[in-house]
């Protein structure tokens, strides 16, 4: 097999190019880094990582590793049902970024939660068996029907507080539901940094929960888009991601090459997709896998 | 909640949270129950939920599951120890 060589911004980038261009899995190709990057905030580097990668020898490449590759279809078989909900909003996650461009904003939030919750649904009444399936609540028109705004506010609320006293911390949770659908809550105070964690991972984890709490209350009505935020980190951290974004976009505009962003979470993707989505010019792909998913941004 | 007095190696704080987080994503509150295991080098909380609720624990591919941990390790930092979650079946 004959040896491909990529370069991008990252030897990750790079070996992922490479992967792709050979179809097969990281464990079986053979890889030489030929050239490192120099590292920077978010990934940008002065100059690119160069790396080889060949099939390796004797190894017999399956099909499914070559889907696999190209960033989906994670599972198959038994755990079909649970792979499907999960591919399923992967995909979701990638379409509704990509259909942001052009769309209007309102859209998009309003596909999203839906998505989002027709999948979630899944697996936890797979997990709860016949005890209270359920029921979406709908109305006469078949639509979700609204949890109350200020019953959001307080679940949401209520349970911050709840885990800032556990944490033995002191702050003021404020809670509302915004004209936009989103459901901002915001933690104040001195000394709540372990609410945030390295790279927002506390605080991203903290939401998750507190949008589940949430959603076990709503027992399928509709409720916002959960946005929470400590002494203003993810603002802070959204400003930053946004500039670079920025920055990256106007470089892939001069120069009209792809650029290939560091692996993020999916929020901070979702942040990347939808800054760019509102340029004109350029494209957003997310390519990899979890928890290397990254970002390309292209001419459009 | 486990008595926070108890011992030098129980993490008041971790398993306070543990035990909030866990109630607030389940069914059956009452039926969530955190005990402490410091046999180990390192403790260990284990979670216990009603039947039926390990699913929402759990979530899609372990997210909500992973999600606890890392808030419940973060609340850890608080009492200086090193924990291990496990959710029991």
């Amino acid at each position: 097999m004959e040896w491909v060589e990529t370069s991008a911004k990252t030897v990750e980038s790079a070996t992922e190019l490479a992967l792709n261009e050979l179809g097969v899995a990281e464990a079986d190709a053979e890889i030489q880094v030929l050239e490192e990057p120099k590292p920077g905030l978010f990934g940008r580097v002065r100059g690119n990582a160069r790396v080889k990668a060949r099939v390796a020898p004797l190894t017999p490449r399956p099909k499914q590793e070559k889907r696999r590759r190209k960033g989906k279809g994670q599972d198959s078989g038994a755990e079909a049902d649970k792979s499907d909900s999960s591919d399923q909003s992967e995909s979701d996650d990638r379409k509704s970024d990509g259909r942001a461009k052009g769309s209007p904003k309102t859209a998009t939030r309003d596909d999203a939660p839906k998505a989002d919750r027709k999948n979630a649904a899944k697996p936890s009444a797979k997990g709860e068996n016949n005890r209270g399936a359920r029921n979406h609540k709908t109305n006469d028109d078949g639509e979700r029907e609204m949890m109350p705004g200020d019953e959001q506010v307080q679940v949401g609320c209520a349970f911050l507080q709840g885990l800032v006293d556990a944490f033995g911390l002191d702050a003021q949770v404020h809670g509302e539901l915004r004209e936009d659908g989103i459901l901002a809550f915001e933690a104040r105070g001195e000394g709540l940094g372990l609410l945030i964690g390295p790279g927002l991972g506390t605080l991203d984890s903290v939401q998750e929960i507190c949008r589940n709490a949430i959603q076990h209350v709503a027992e399928g009505r509709e409720y916002g888009k959960v946005r929470l935020d400590v002494a203003g980190a993810r603002s802070d951290r959204t400003a930053a991601l946004e500039e670079f974004t920025k920055a990256e976009s106007a470089s892939v505009m001069d120069s009209g090459d792809d650029v290939i962003l560091e692996p993020m979470s999916r929020m901070d993707r979702k942040i990347v997709h939808d800054l760019v989505a509102g340029l004109d010019d350029l494209d957003t792909e997310s390519v990899g896998e979890e928890p290397r998913r990254r970002i390309v941004i292209r001419p459009a | 909640m486990s008595d926070p007095d108890v011992g030098n190696r129980i993490p008041s704080h971790a398993v306070a949270t543990l035990e909030h987080v866990t109630r607030s994503v389940v069914d059956d509150p009452d039926g969530v129950s955190v005990s402490v295991d410091d046999t180990d080098s390192r403790v260990q909380l284990n979670v216990t939920v009603a039947d039926g609720d390990m699913g929402r624990v759990i979530g899609k591919r372990g997210r909500m599951a992973n999600a606890i941990r890392t808030v419940t390790r973060a609340a850890a930092v608080r009492d200086g120890i090193e924990v291990d979650i496990e959710f029991v079946d």
